[in-house]
């Protein structure tokens, strides 16, 4: 089955093609999963800069009701899975969740040990190391974000605060969104390339597999049947085939002329015999 | 009947030196086809390779010691995933039509460690640059399409040559009357 001229020139087609489009698809869905997990965390770096700009003016006048007002607004929103803002000695002060308001984090937790992995904590980190995935309690995917909340000239400045100039960070802000969109859309992405890929395969070997049946298997068959025939003494013509095939007809024809010539000629001496 | 009216044995019918070539064209025939058989064997055990590498890979060489942290420093920076993919690419292309080429040609010639070494060489940039769980399916699927091409074409190249060193065989049975 494998050895027959169909199979030899069906399978390595079939092969060939189907490797390197399944190749390519992954790898296309792999880069194509990256960048938009970029996309979402540039997104949500973005979000979390506002948000601590927003929440700016009341810090600065220590309006504790406005911020967490601000806060819970936040993590009402569709999509946000928590906020919380935590001092520089990680005890939360507020968060969506009011539960764990005052509860100290541990700096070896995702998220913390990204700036504490060391003897000093890093003051700045790049959007991709300042982002975590996790499944939080509710078993939904989570992208979070850390931002730093820095010490800037109106906040060691202002009259009612205590922070020195040399205090690079006062605070972080702890965003977490929902990562339920993004992996929405990768699978409709993934099954639209999975359709594509079928519909390329089919295309493509059910393309070579017709032409090859129309203008090879198909008088080549003809051509064998007309030889069998021949063979059984059973005369009959070929019709034409078309191509380089119809110039092996045309020999095959005049054999088979000379064949049955001989053939009669014989006939005519048995019976003149 | 033969002239003189008397039946010799056909091996004393045939002159010496017929036999001798006849012994040696049947053990040289006789090396072919096992020749024929060994690499299609090694071409097996290429694959077999390829898939004990892939189950490693599988479980992102788990089962080995981690390399030392000077070991790595010396080796630098690993390529960028874009770039691993690109050459992934290119190797999966490139293979692709140098097999179907031999097979157009009707050549015998396989690279099945030559392709093991390949495909160990892209698992390993990924295991490097920490993407090898996202990218493994992309460099098994290229490994099974080399491996699966090459395993065919070496199939069918060895079997046709080995029918017909058989039939070289059978003649030369039959010239020796044997």
């Amino acid at each position: 089955m494998f050895k027959s001229l169909t199979a030899r020139a069906i399978i390595p087609v079939t092969v060939s093609v189907t490797g390197f489009v399944v190749v390519c698809c992954i790898l296309l869905y792999s880069l194509m999963k990256a960048d938009m997990t970029s996309d979402v965390i540039l997104l949500e770096t973005n979000q979390a800069q506002m948000i601590v700009k927003s929440t700016r003016y009341a810090m600065r006048h220590d309006d504790r009701e406005s911020l967490a007002n601000i806060i819970d607004n936040i993590g009402t929103q569709q999509w946000v899975e928590h906020v919380r803002i935590f001092n520089k000695k990680g005890i939360i002060m507020f968060s969506s969740n009011h539960s764990e308001v005052g509860k100290l984090l541990d700096k070896n937790a995702a998220g913390c040990i990204e700036c504490h992995s060391g003897a000093v904590p890093a003051a700045t980190l790049g959007d991709m190391k300042q982002a975590r995935r996790f499944t939080n309690d509710k078993g939904k995917e989570v992208i979070a974000i850390t931002a730093p909340i820095y010490n800037e000239p109106d906040c060691y400045q202002a009259a009612c605060h205590v922070h020195k100039a040399g205090q690079k960070i006062l605070g972080t802000l702890d965003i977490g969104l929902s990562a339920a969109p993004l992996i929405r859309n990768l699978t409709v992405m993934r099954n639209r390339m999975v359709i594509f890929s079928i519909m390329v395969l089919l295309v493509t070997v059910g393309g070579v597999a017709a032409l090859l049946r129309r203008y090879v298997f198909i008088p080549l068959r003809m051509l064998m049947d007309f030889t069998e025939k021949t063979v059984q003494g059973i005369e009959q013509e070929i019709p034409p085939c078309g191509g380089e095939i119809e110039r092996l007809a045309g020999d095959i024809r005049c054999i088979v002329k000379e064949l049955n010539g001989l053939r009669r000629e014989m006939a005519q001496w048995k019976k003149e015999e | 009947m033969e002239k003189g009216g008397v039946n010799h044995p056909v091996q004393q019918r045939l002159s010496p030196d017929f036999r001798e070539g006849y012994a040696r064209l049947r053990q040289e025939t006789l090396a072919h086809i096992r020749a024929l058989q060994r690499k299609f064997t090694a071409e097996l055990l290429s694959a077999s390779l390829f898939l004990l590498l892939s189950i490693a890979a599988l479980y992102d060489f788990s089962f080995f010691p981690s390399l030392p942290e000077g070991v790595r420093a010396a080796l630098g920076r690993p390529p960028s995933v874009t770039m691993i993919g690109t050459v992934l690419v290119i190797y999966v292309f490139s293979g692709i039509i140098l097999i179907l080429s031999r097979m157009m040609i009707g050549s015998g010639r396989y690279d099945g460690i030559g392709h093991v070494g390949f495909i160990a060489g892209f698992y390993l940039f990924y295991h490097f640059s920490g993407k090898l769980p996202e990218n493994f399916w992309a460099v098994f699927v290229s490994g099974m399409t080399i491996f699966v091409l090459e395993s065919y074409h070496l199939w069918i190249y060895c079997s046709e040559e080995i029918a017909r060193e058989r039939e070289v065989l059978a003649s030369l049975e039959r010239k020796s009357g044997g």
